[in-house]
């Protein structure tokens, strides 16, 4: 099950980052603010939807510093940057990093809650998808070594003939391993089965 | 009868020889006379006065006696050379030594008068006191020597020249300065030494020195072209100097090579224009940035209230709309937007504060020297940007009171922004005109006109701060430059150019006390 969306906001200035709270919160959106990079990554990522508005004049680290160090972590979460003096170079750099927006104070109210929408929908279908690559590598894991063989075999295209062969068993043993293996992953069809194989085979691989 | 006359002969003989005796006691020259053996016997008071004996002590002594030791030996040869009957008389320069140890040059003429029936051989000679002709002689001959060593180890080449122009001599060092060995030079003309451009100028100067006697160069210290045998050119420094000797004119000229000299100034004129352009360039640079930085901070600090202001606002509407605002969040967000309101002009506030802070150096200043020198700070500014620049400075402007850094501030903005407004333009010149004068008032006026694309409907919102038409301005250039104007107690304003681009004018009032 998945919680309710958060929006994270990380900005130095208390009245940016509380009126940032309150635009985005009268959307109906959850939303916490922090003062500091530090503060924000004590927080517990929920398990849930996020996206980070991140200020690019931070005290201390930069935002654009951050934005690297959380991909650094392996931590994908979407960012909305906001600035007070954004230059052309800045902006590629963060956009090439990954950002959805870069926004230069002030913005326009209806631009910001755009782009944290968008980077809303893109955390959570980010999540979805590694949610089911996890699902379904907990089925896979449910199959015995041989079905599991049999299998990934059958989704490279190989025939149940070639496979008894390479295995050094009869044909009918590949086609019990076979329709075991299809009914502890719940695949409803051949050809569903395939496409799992194709999903855990690549589970880095974005819905993007 | 003849008794009579030969009284007459012996009276007759008595006259002459009176004449002659009176002739040698008072004649101004030494007259003195010797035994065969060199013993004197007779001498006049001239003689007796240059050795500084007495007669009678004189007598006692020879020739040799009295004849310095180092010259004894020339004289006695040519006494055995006359005794030989080889010559009739000889002549002497030599020097006697006085009764008191004294040297005097003497120069005699001696004769060995032949003997007669009673009469023995003796000497004769007439002496002449030479010695201070000697000393003259001796200066001379020091002091040629002198200039002689001076010419030839000289570092300089030193040559000489006659009245057509030839080479009479030309010292060792020439060989260093032209490369020409002195002998080869004797004779030649001087202007071998010069290049195929001097040599008629030389000439025709030269000719009309020697008959008006002008000079039309300076005779010292000229700075000219030198032309070495291997036909390299090379810049000299020559004096020159003239003598007149037998009734000829001789010209003595001393040639230096100045490459070295040349080559450092060089070095120091290009190394003063470095720095030079440095100093400008880094004044330019440091206006800029000063500008630039204050404008981003400036900036900045008012975004940040602005935001939030714009952030609630937004908020606040967006709750209105969903029918959807409670009191109490109205109230904490509207206390916000009011938070900020006053925080935002509590920065304006600040940095007035800190303007006036800094007091504003007022001195006498000329308007057209500050243009001056706003005009070279901008450097290749104008060629970079293919811009012609025209300035049209009012003579003899009156002096206005005003801080220097300030005004040069103004003026560079207006040029800087003149010259980006003219950035796109690619179908007409792009002129910038920079203008000084008097407006009606008696005011100090400068006009900045471009040919840019003007300002269009946005007019007098240019000095609104933060309004900018520019793709990377700030917006903050020409709000400053106006208030450091009215600082000064004048006015900035805009107005349109004819037919393309925008004309910025600022007045400043003229100093007390200044003509105007």
């Amino acid at each position: 099950m998945t919680g309710t969306p958060v929006v994270f906001v990380v900005d130095d200035d208390p009245s940016v980052r509380s009126s940032l709270k309150f635009l985005i919160s009268s959307e109906g959106l959850q939303v916490e603010s922090f003062d500091s990079a530090d503060s924000f990554l004590r927080r517990k990522p929920p398990d849930a939807p996020t996206c980070l508005v991140l200020d690019v004049r931070l005290r201390g680290l930069s935002g654009l510093d951050f934005q690297r160090e959380l991909a650094a972590k392996n931590i994908r979460i979407p960012i909305v940057f906001i600035t007070g003096h954004g230059d052309i170079p800045m902006t590629v750099k963060a956009m090439k990093a990954g950002a959805i927006e870069f926004l230069t104070k002030p913005f326009r109210d209806q631009d910001l809650l755009d782009a944290v929408r968008i980077a809303l929908e893109r955390d959570r279908a980010r999540r979805e998808q590694e949610k089911e690559v996890a699902d379904l590598q907990q089925l896979f894991k449910s199959l015995t070594p041989r079905e599991q063989e049999v299998i990934s075999m059958v989704a490279s295209g190989m025939l149940n003939k070639q496979i008894a062969g390479q295995l050094g068993v009869a044909e009918n043993t590949v086609k019990v391993h076979r329709s075991r293996a299809m009914e502890k992953m719940h695949a409803q069809s051949f050809v569903e089965l395939v496409r799992m194989i194709e999903k855990l085979k690549s589970p880095s691989e974005k819905a993007s | 009868m003849a008794s009579s006359e030969s009284v007459r002969k012996i009276d007759n003989r008595q006259l002459i020889e009176e004449r002659w005796r009176t002739a040698f006691e008072n004649s101004a020259i030494g007259i003195t006379m010797a035994d065969f053996a060199g013993r004197y016997f007779a001498s006049n008071k001239v003689f007796q006065n240059l050795l500084g004996y007495t007669e009678s002590e004189l007598y006692q002594l020879t020739f040799l006696d009295v004849t310095y030791e180092e010259d004894r030996r020339a004289n006695q040869e040519l006494v055995k050379e006359l005794v030989e009957g080889k010559r009739q008389h000889f002549e002497i320069e030599k020097r006697y030594c006085r009764k008191d140890g004294s040297l005097v040059w003497v120069r005699n003429n001696v004769a060995l008068v032949p003997g007669m029936a009673d009469v023995a051989p003796f000497w004769f000679a007439v002496v002449e006191d030479i010695t201070e002709r000697k000393q003259e002689e001796s200066a001379r001959r020091y002091s040629e020597e002198r200039h002689r060593l001076v010419v030839e180890t000289a570092s300089d080449a030193v040559i000489s020249l006659d009245e057509s122009g030839a080479i009479l001599l030309a010292n060792p060092a020439t060989t260093r300065v032209f490369g020409y060995d002195p002998a080869e030079l004797i004779g030649k003309p001087l202007t071998v030494l010069m290049p195929e451009y001097f040599r008629k100028l030389h000439d025709d100067g030269f000719r009309r020195y020697l008959t008006t006697r002008e000079r039309h160069i300076n005779w010292q210290g000229t700075e000219l072209t030198g032309l070495r045998k291997n036909g390299h050119e090379f810049p000299v420094e020559v004096s020159f100097g003239e003598l007149t000797k037998d009734g000829h004119r001789v010209f003595t000229g001393f040639i230096r090579d100045i490459s070295e000299r040349k080559q450092a100034e060089e070095f120091r004129k290009q190394a003063q224009k470095a720095i030079q352009t440095a100093q400008a360039e880094l004044a330019r640079v440091s206006r800029l940035t000063t500008m630039g930085e204050l404008a981003a901070s400036i900036a900045h600090e008012v975004n940040q209230p602005l935001t939030a202001v714009n952030n609630n606002s937004n908020a606040c509407l967006r709750l209105l709309a969903n029918q959807n605002l409670q009191p109490d969040v109205l109230r904490q967000a509207l206390e916000e937007i009011v938070a900020d309101g006053t925080r935002a002009s509590a920065i304006i506030a600040r940095i007035r504060a800190f303007i006036r802070k800094a007091p504003a150096e007022k001195n006498r200043l000329d308007v057209n020297e500050i243009i001056g020198e706003v005009l070279a700070m901008m450097g290749h500014g104008f060629e970079e940007n293919r811009i012609l620049l025209q300035s049209e400075l009012a003579q003899a402007l009156p002096l206005v009171l005003g801080d220097r850094i300030e005004l040069q501030q103004v003026l560079l903005n207006l040029i800087m922004n003149g010259i980006e407004a003219m950035t796109a333009v690619t179908d007409r010149p792009r002129l910038l005109w920079v203008q000084s004068r008097i407006d009606e008032s008696g005011d100090v006026l400068v006009a900045v006109r471009d040919s840019g694309a003007g300002l269009g409907l946005e007019g007098d919102r240019v000095f609104t701060p933060l309004f900018t038409t520019k793709a990377n301005g700030m917006g903050m250039g020409l709000s400053i430059s106006r208030s450091l104007v009215e600082g000064h107690g004048g006015r900035l304003w805009a107005t349109p150019n004819s037919p393309h681009g925008a004309v910025f004018s600022f007045t400043l009032p003229v100093a007390a006390g200044s003509p105007s």
